[in-house]
């Protein structure tokens, strides 16, 4: 197991945005996690990539116990996370937004030696962009980009600093159904390319079934329903909460 | 000498023949080095208001800490430049640390009030304590001695050590923002959070930037009271402060040089219309409005005005 969520739950306040959650993601899946607007998807993720601690419960990655490390703690140990509201660096370059994350993997990183030295990541950054068809952009000021490519670029950034698990918060979000289509394919080639686990989160149904290999789906906070992408298709519970519940 | 460039070579070489101008006076070269101070200065807040998105409103501790260590080894016979600027490094470089720990603990607005709060707290001291000539200061000083014989007592060798330091310190700034460690500090500038989720302790690196910020500040103040014979209060007084990120800002964020030129600028500015009028401030404000308003990229910003203008004369 790559990932284990074991009984989280997040309260803000009153409010209870996640309750009793858990599940499992094994190595090279490609997991997705479902649910209407307000499900408390993003609060998981934000579990766990460490923005905030569970009220209860725990996380554990390659077995290790993650639970409330800090980001930058829990990005170092091979987790990396793209945002659902797009999250870069808008006022230098789309090249230096990848090198910036490529080098925190560089073995200068963290050391006196930082201070003067720059390590040569531009082959990685290079070929980051490349995949995603951003290598003609490079020079262009990040925030100068289209919204489709700045999503893209947001993939680029989290994937330079090298994960073994890859979190994806609605990477569709804002594109049209061919744009959908298309990310859809990109992300799923460079996922197996590099041999990534990914947790995927979207609420829109036909980019998951298409890519996952298994499911899970939470309502109001609760996990209702896990299994195959056929299994939850058909599944009573879910067909009601998207149905007769969301509005999505 | 890569590091720093052709056209900055070109300039510290004009700079360096300065006092052989004809004419040059006493007074137009302790002005000089007035300006090549204040203008390091600049530069050295530039990494942390330019480059880190953070705006310190206490530099002025860390300078006026730098000329009390001065002043307070030379009162009992120490001399030695290597001596003076060495103990700075040492007391500012205590008294930063717990600064930039506790200003770098919150976000936002926090760092330019604790700055500022440390900055008044170490002022008040300086100020009601006799031991070091409370409001009076430490005055009287002899001057200082760099090499065995080589005694800093003319103006020309007053000018010449600041001139020496600012390419030092512009040198350090250039190697440091092109780094690793510069490209992270611009990261966080731009989206802190961000820099989080990529593996960056973002706290570790605002404190180490301003701690460099900070060493950097307290040596120009170590080298101020060899050439002014005196360190008083004042120097740590919070306008002071405010007089650096003026600097910065009518020079242009986030370029080292632009600040240098703010600095320099600021400083003859002063100088040149406090000597007309008393009430000098009102033109100085006047001007500064000016510049902030119409010149958003600082002083720095014309050049990129005349380099358009040239693109389109050529097309």
């Amino acid at each position: 197991m790559i990932l284990e969520v074991d009984d989280v739950s997040k309260r803000f306040g009153a409010l209870a945005a996640l309750t009793r959650v858990s599940f499992a993601v094994e190595a090279g899946q490609i997991f997705s996690v479902i649910g209407p607007n307000g499900a408390g998807k993003s609060t998981l993720f934000n579990v766990v990539s460490g923005l905030f601690a569970p009220s209860t419960g725990a996380v554990r990655f390659r077995g290790e116990d993650i639970t409330g490390l800090p980001p930058e703690r829990i990005n170092r140990l091979g987790v990396a996370k793209t945002f659902q509201i797009t999250n870069i660096f808008p006022e230098i370059s789309v090249l230096d937004n990848v090198r910036v994350a490529a080098q925190s993997r560089a073995t200068e990183s963290g050391r006196v030696s930082s201070l003067w030295r720059r390590p040569d990541v531009d082959g990685v950054a290079r070929g980051l962009l490349e995949s995603f068809g951003l290598a003609l952009r490079g020079n262009a000021h990040a925030k100068d980009l289209s919204h489709g490519e700045q999503r893209y670029l947001e993939i680029c950034v989290a994937l330079a600093t090298n994960p073994t698990l890859l979190l994806l918060d609605e990477p569709t979000a804002g594109m049209t159904p061919g744009e959908t289509r298309e990310a859809t394919a990109l992300i799923r080639e460079v996922v197996l390319e590099r041999g990534l686990t990914l947790l995927l989160i979207e609420h829109d149904m036909s980019v998951v079934m298409g890519i996952s290999d298994r499911v899970a789906v939470l309502h109001f906070g609760e996990k209702i329903a896990e299994g195959t992408p056929a299994a939850i298709r058909s599944d009573a519970r879910v067909i009601e909460a998207y149905l007769g519940g969301g509005d999505d | 000498m890569s590091v720093l460039g052709w056209r900055a070579l070109v300039v510290f070489a004009l700079l360096a023949a300065v006092p052989f101008v004809p004419g040059m006076s006493r007074y137009y070269l302790l002005l000089a080095f007035d300006a090549l101070l204040f203008g390091a200065i600049a530069m050295s807040l530039d990494l942390l208001m330019g480059y880190t998105g953070l705006v310190s409103f206490g530099h002025a501790a860390f300078y006026g800490l730098g000329a009390y260590a001065t002043a307070i080894l030379m009162e009992r016979g120490v001399q030695s430049v290597w001596a003076c600027v060495g103990f700075a490094i040492l007391v500012v470089g205590l008294y930063a640390l717990v600064v930039s720990f506790f200003a770098t603990a919150r976000r936002g607005i926090y760092f330019a009030l604790l700055t500022l709060i440390f900055a008044e707290v170490v002022y008040t001291f300086f100020r009601y304590t006799q031991t070091f000539g409370g409001s009076d200061g430490i005055q009287g000083l002899p001057d200082a001695i760099l090499l065995p014989g080589l005694v800093i007592d003319t103006p020309t060798r007053k000018y010449y050590l600041v001139l020496v330091y600012l390419i030092v310190a512009y040198a350090i700034c250039r190697v440091l923002v092109a780094s690793h460690f510069g490209r992270v500090l611009v990261a966080i500038r731009e989206n802190e959070d961000r820099a989080r989720f990529l593996g960056y302790n973002v706290q570790r690196y605002k404190m180490g930037v301003c701690m460099i910020s900070a060493l950097l500040t307290g040596v120009a103040g170590a080298i101020y009271p060899m050439r002014s014979a005196f360190a008083t209060p004042d120097l740590m007084l919070w306008t002071e402060s405010g007089e650096f990120i003026i600097s910065v800002m009518i020079g242009g964020l986030g370029t080292l040089v632009g600040p240098i030129i703010g600095g320099a600028f600021f400083t003859i500015l002063r100088d040149k219309v406090s000597s007309v009028v008393d009430w000098y401030f009102i033109v100085i404000g006047v001007v500064l409005i000016v510049i902030v308003l119409f010149m958003p990229r600082g002083l720095l910003g014309l050049r990129r005005l005349f380099a358009r203008r040239e693109r389109r004369a050529a097309a």
